[in-house]
């Protein structure tokens, strides 16, 4: 997986491709689902959730429904990379996983500090960057 | 009568619902507002405060469906005409929030008038063969009134007179306009350069402090997101007042599926609908009207429920009219412009500008060469605001593609002219009903027919010269254009195209055509179906002509007229 998420966007793993994708896999392990990060903090340290707010926002029942059936298709496909028999829409599916791991917020894995961002010169979000796990 | 459970239920909880509750409310009247969306926006219980769901956040935005609707719940389909067979792609097709607010909440809320001659358009520039230019029922001064009404109500910020070719106005502009993206200025002064007349966008959001809420802070995350400091007016102030007034209901996540009529089915006494907080067999509940249905879902989502029970005649679903969108792309050398064209900052879209809508000789002589009686463009947006994940995506897989992101050519030293381009309505494109696909829960998906007349490709086609010149001038080092929905082979867009095969405007419209004549349209003047009394359509379903001017403010302007009529009908 780290060969082909690295293919697509080089340096994706290093900023934490593995750990984002392995965060999305799992989403539906955790209660509120890690799917949407809930904002952080519009004060006091980077990376704090609000205060007396969760860190992801709740999916409704049919929205959760939709997601056990997204994530297992996903599942499958990194499933035949892991054994060599992956097909176009597969290596796709990595390419977009490793370009959000890139660039996207660091509550879902990757972006490790920001460095996707840095690397590009992107400045930072200003408001509530969508924190969940960096406190 | 006696077992209402309110005077009017609205269906759909975006611009055009939310301005309806917000009047029937006003008058004294109890609503209930079906949203089929989750909640985002606002807090259901008193005083209704904003809620703070909405951050800088592409992915959740725009790779995993906060704003719905999820294409494995519901999928829409697409073809480009009959001869496509039942379908060329089932998913995104045009996909409008599914959320509470609706369109409200992703658009960055450029809220332009129609003039005058877009009520008139067969009177005034006459038929077009193969199309069906109609004028409208009203005209400009009839909704001149409600146009002002909404722009108080939803707090537009603009600048009087800044557009030569704007109609006349009753009421300034409430708030005054917003900071100028500094890019805009610079093709603004381009495109003066070329004889054009930009100006000031008006917009739905916050230039200043106001109603409660705080000044837009240029954060550059506009359009396609929800607000984070809640400073986008149009989703959230008529929905606020409405709730604040003790007498409006919204329920969201309340799927409505069928219209109860009376035993003459002519009459409206309810609506049914699905509770979606249940799973997996969600309970079929209804609420009871006194006075009215109010359809306010969309010109995709209207026709799709009224098909669905075969009311409103034969030509529900036909003239669909999207707009048909020129992009023209500049990239800007570092050189010059060290902080880059400052998409990632500050607003979508500051200026716009009219000219491709007015008649002109160049126009004429443009439309006489390709055998047309005329053509207008639309109005052109100068804007960008690509984020990183989505330019990555475009970039490709490969080694090249940290130069390609450290270049930035799709995001940084990116500017766009967006036109929306007039559709000409066409009775063969249409919303109907899918014949196999279904959503989760058991009902078929709309299926978009859609191809554009030959009119919106020669409009392209002029555009496209002229903006890429000022893009130029104003100092790209190159300049491109493309245009939604593409032509030609499909295969050569199916997968490489970033914008797909549909057209990429979210700009619906036409769908149950207004008019006076119960043969010729689908609601009245009034907006009321021709075959149910007390239905009344409240989006842009009821546009005649797609104009060329972001739909938003008229439809609104047409909600809050056609609940100011009921009102006084009973």
């Amino acid at each position: 997986m780290a060969v082909a998420l690295d293919a697509a966007v080089p340096g994706s793993v290093d900023l934490g491709a593995l750990d984002y994708v392995e965060q999305l896999l799992t989403a539906l392990d955790h209660e509120p689902p890690r799917i949407w990060a809930a904002p952080g903090r519009w004060d006091g340290p980077v990376g704090a959730p609000a205060p007396g707010a969760p860190a992801w926002l709740e999916l409704g029942p049919w929205e959760r429904q939709a997601w056990q059936r997204r994530l297992a298709e996903w599942q499958a496909a990194y499933d035949r990379i892991a054994d060599g028999t992956a097909g176009q829409a597969d290596l796709q599916l990595v390419h977009g996983h490793a370009c959000e791991a890139t660039y996207g917020d660091p509550a879902y894995g990757g972006n490790r500090g920001g460095g996707g961002w840095q690397r590009i010169g992107f400045p930072e979000p200003l408001h509530p960057p969508a924190r969940g796990v960096r406190s | 009568m006696s077992t209402a459970d309110c005077d009017v239920v609205i269906i759909g909880s975006g611009p055009g619902g939310a301005t309806a509750a917000e009047v029937l409310c006003d008058a004294g009247w109890s609503v209930v507002v079906l949203e089929k969306g989750r909640n985002h926006l606002i807090d259901l219980d008193a005083p209704h405060e904003p809620l703070r769901h909405f951050a800088n956040d592409e992915l959740a935005a725009h790779r995993r469906h906060l704003l719905g609707p999820d294409p494995l719940l519901e999928p829409r389909t697409y073809r480009r005409t009959e001869a496509d067979g039942d379908r060329l792609l089932v998913g995104e097709v045009n996909n409008l929030p599914s959320t509470v607010g609706g369109g409200g909440v992703h658009a960055d809320a450029k809220l332009p008038r129609f003039r005058e001659e877009d009520f008139r358009l067969r009177s005034e520039r006459g038929p077009v063969e193969g199309a069906s230019v109609e004028d409208w029922p009203i005209t400009y001064d009839d909704l001149e009134p409600h146009y002002s009404a909404v722009e108080r109500l939803f707090g537009v910020a603009g600048d009087d007179g800044a557009n030569p070719f704007a109609a006349p106005r009753s009421t300034p502009y409430p708030l005054p306009p917003g900071d100028d993206m500094p890019m805009a200025v610079i093709t603004a002064a381009a495109a003066e350069r070329a004889g054009l007349h930009p100006y000031r966008a008006p917009t739905g959001i916050n230039s200043i402090a106001a109603d409660g809420r705080p000044a837009c802070t240029d954060c550059g995350f506009c359009g396609g997101y929800g607000c984070p400091v809640q400073a986008k007016n149009d989703p959230i102030a008529a929905l606020q007042r409405a709730l604040r007034s003790g007498r409006c209901e919204l329920r969201p996540e309340s799927y409505a599926t069928e219209l109860v009529l009376d035993a003459s089915g002519r009459r409206a006494t309810g609506v049914r609908y699905l509770d979606l907080t249940e799973h997996p067999e969600p309970t079929t509940r209804e609420v009871r009207v006194r006075h009215a249905v109010v359809l306010a879902g969309g010109a995709f989502e209207t026709p799709r429920f009224l098909l669905r029970q075969g009311l409103g005649g034969d030509l529900v679903g036909r003239f669909l009219t999207f707009h048909h969108q020129t992009f023209t792309v500049g990239i800007f050398p570092e050189h010059g412009f060290p902080h880059g064209t400052g998409g990632e900052r500050g607003r979508c879209v500051t200026h716009l500008h009219d000219d491709l809508l007015v008649d002109t000789a160049d126009l004429r002589r443009a439309a006489a060469a390709a055998g047309l009686p005329w053509v207008r463009g639309g109005v052109v947006e100068h804007g960008a605001g690509n984020m990183p994940v989505e330019e990555a995506v475009t970039y490709g897989p490969g080694r090249h593609h940290l130069s390609s992101m450290r270049d930035s050519a799709l995001r940084r030293r990116m500017w766009v002219f967006t036109m929306q381009g007039e559709d000409l309505p066409q009775a063969v494109n249409r919303v109907d009903l899918d014949p196999s696909v279904c959503d989760v829960w058991g009902a078929p998906s709309g299926r978009v027919t859609y191809a554009p007349h030959r009119h919106e490709l020669v409009a392209s086609a002029y555009a496209v010269p002229l903006h890429e010149g000022i893009m130029r001038d104003a100092g790209a080092e190159a300049a491109f254009s493309a245009a939604s929905p593409p032509q030609g082979e499909l295969d050569l867009h199916a997968t490489a195209n970033p914008l797909g095969i549909a057209p990429a405007s979210r700009h619906v419209m036409g769908t149950t055509r207004m008019g006076a004549d119960p043969a010729r349209s689908v609601v009245s003047p009034e907006q009321r179906l021709w075959d149910v009394d007390n239905v009344v359509v409240g989006d842009s379903s009821v546009f005649v002509t797609s104009t060329g001017y972001n739909p938003t403010l008229t439809l609104a302007a047409l909600a809050h007229r056609a609940a100011t009529l009921l009102v006084g009908s009973c």
